[in-house]
């Protein structure tokens, strides 16, 4: 019965990082309808930026929050304005630009992977920071895992408050649901487009930063998040941030109960879910 | 005085001209009507004219300034919005939120959170939605859907609504109502063109009629010179 307990704990401290990778990436295909393919790079470069701050500048991790989501804003930012606006004027339809979005995604994915490749190697890397154990009873929390569920159920309500009680929040859930008519009642729908895309590459940000503090990192880590947070944004439901947060956790719990068995079978059991979740509830728990 | 004037407006979709050269004026506080079979350009006009397609020849002027080839939300920010055939309403959010964010964001200047609820507020009851209030959009009917895209275009204060189709769709009741709500916005001092294929409703509300065919203006007079005119006679009855 312990054991199971520490799983299921195990599985929600590690459901908050699932849960921001996938808020991202719902971020910019639900409303920006790019299907960010390289969105795991992005969160590689914050994990890399985290551990590079941390190891050669001796800066406190957390501290990523201030550096690695702010700097991957700009650029997500940048990249939308100058490529996928670009891509999208010359294109003809929304479909033909969900395609051809996704093949500047992965241009994307492998530009950014050989340039990190290139500064920081491919070795396996990692720090650890607070890496020690408190119990409560006879359950375990390891304290960073702790820190890290803290902190991503933090950002996931904060932003939360931001989409439904700002203007740009308004805006942005008002371009996800019809653009067109967004439009036409005086919202700018470009840089809406360009904002989500830049708050889809902060979370990512803040996602690479969550994960250096408990897992060991490397330049080629970025295709797994990707295909995670794909999953959970499926099974959350395209667009739905409470689905997010709640597919997170599902998979966190997922993910640590077949961890307890092999941690081998991990990445082949969430393909497994994701496929019958495909052929069972297409829309999601909480889709439309 | 003229508030809308249109000159010459060409769009091409590959090799078929959707509108050629429509020239048009709309005179300050007066309701248009548009009239013209199906595919005679009449919704192309209205995209051409709100900013959602950008016209290959041609220019509009909105109260003598050059609006063809801004963007929409530019378009509407000075005074110049529109509702849809297809009605076009946030269907997950309620009624109020769908008008407040005409209020916020449609406004010709930045207007605070406060006094944008107060504008939505009053839409809603010229509308008569307040029975609604907290409801899904989605989750109306249509005629209902239908008054929150007008309450949620009057919230953006427009100086010329544009309304398509309104009415269709609605059984003679509803007509009557809607008809009765388009005098009264009229009357609030905003020039209306409306699109419509109840003839009831055009012939008794607009004080002149524009009839296109195949992208090109045909007639215009008033609703007694339209009803006899030949021509018009002819395309919608054929022969």
């Amino acid at each position: 019965m312990i054991a199971f307990i520490n799983v299921l704990v195990n599985g929600l401290l590690l459901g908050g990082i699932y849960a921001i990778t996938a808020m991202g990436l719902s971020l910019q295909y639900g409303v920006a309808r790019i299907l960010n393919i390289a969105h795991g790079e992005f969160i590689m470069v914050g994990a890399f930026l985290t551990f590079v701050l941390h190891t050669k500048l001796g800066i406190n991790p957390l501290f990523g929050l201030a550096v690695a989501g702010p700097a991957l804003f700009v650029v997500g930012y940048l990249i939308q304005r100058i490529l996928f606006k670009t891509l999208k004027d010359r294109t003809p339809t929304p479909a033909a630009f969900e395609g051809s979005s996704m093949l500047m995604a992965f241009g994307i994915l492998f530009m950014v992977q050989s340039i990190a490749i290139f500064i920081w190697g491919t070795n396996v890397q990692g720090y650890s920071y607070l890496a020690y154990s408190v119990y409560l009873g006879d359950i375990r929390f390891s304290v960073n895992r702790l820190v890290i569920l803290v902190i991503s159920v933090l950002i996931c309500l904060l932003f939360y408050l931001f989409l439904t009680r700002t203007r740009a929040g308004k805006a942005i859930r008002a371009a996800s649901q019809d653009p067109d008519a967004a439009g036409l009642m005086g919202v700018d729908i470009n840089k809406m487009l360009a904002l989500c895309f830049a708050f889809g590459a902060m979370m990512a940000g803040f996602a690479g930063m969550l994960i250096s503090m408990v897992f060991p990192i490397y330049t080629t880590m970025g295709m797994q998040y990707t295909i995670i947070a794909i999953i959970v944004v499926v099974l959350g439901g395209l667009g739905s941030i409470p689905g997010s947060l709640i597919g997170g956790f599902l998979l966190g719990i997922f993910g640590a109960i077949v961890s307890a068995k092999d941690p081998g079978l991990n990445m082949a059991a969430y393909y497994l879910l994701f496929m019958v979740l495909l052929l069972v509830k297409p829309s999601g728990l909480f889709g439309r | 005085m003229q508030i809308l004037h249109v000159e010459g407006l060409t769009k091409y979709f590959g090799g078929l001209a959707a509108v050629s050269g429509v020239d048009l004026t709309v005179e300050k506080g007066e309701i248009l009507g548009l009239i013209g079979p199906n595919g005679a350009g009449k919704t192309t006009l209205f995209n051409l004219i709100s900013g959602t397609l950008v016209p290959n020849a041609g220019k509009v002027l909105f109260k003598g300034e050059k609006i063809s080839g801004l963007k929409p939300y530019v378009v509407c920010r000075k005074g110049l919005v529109r509702t849809f055939q297809s009605c076009k309403i946030f269907p997950e959010m309620s009624v109020f939120q769908n008008v407040l964010l005409g209020a916020l964001f449609g406004a010709p200047e930045k207007i605070a959170w406060k006094k944008a609820a107060e504008v939505a507020e009053e839409a809603i009851a010229f509308t008569g939605l307040s029975a609604f209030h907290d409801l899904p959009a989605g989750s109306l009917t249509l005629v209902n859907q239908k008054r929150v895209e007008v309450a949620r275009a009057l919230a953006t204060k427009p100086e010329l609504l544009m309304l398509d189709e309104m009415m269709a769709g609605l059984n003679p009741t509803e007509v009557g109502e809607a008809m009765e709500l388009v005098k009264r916005i009229r009357d609030s001092g905003i020039t209306i063109i409306m699109i419509e294929h109840v003839m009831k409703a055009i012939m008794n509300i607009c004080g002149r009629i524009i009839v296109l065919d195949h992208g090109k203006k045909i007639a215009e007079g008033t609703p007694e010179e339209i009803s006899t005119s030949k021509t018009v006679i002819e395309i919608y009855l054929g022969e």
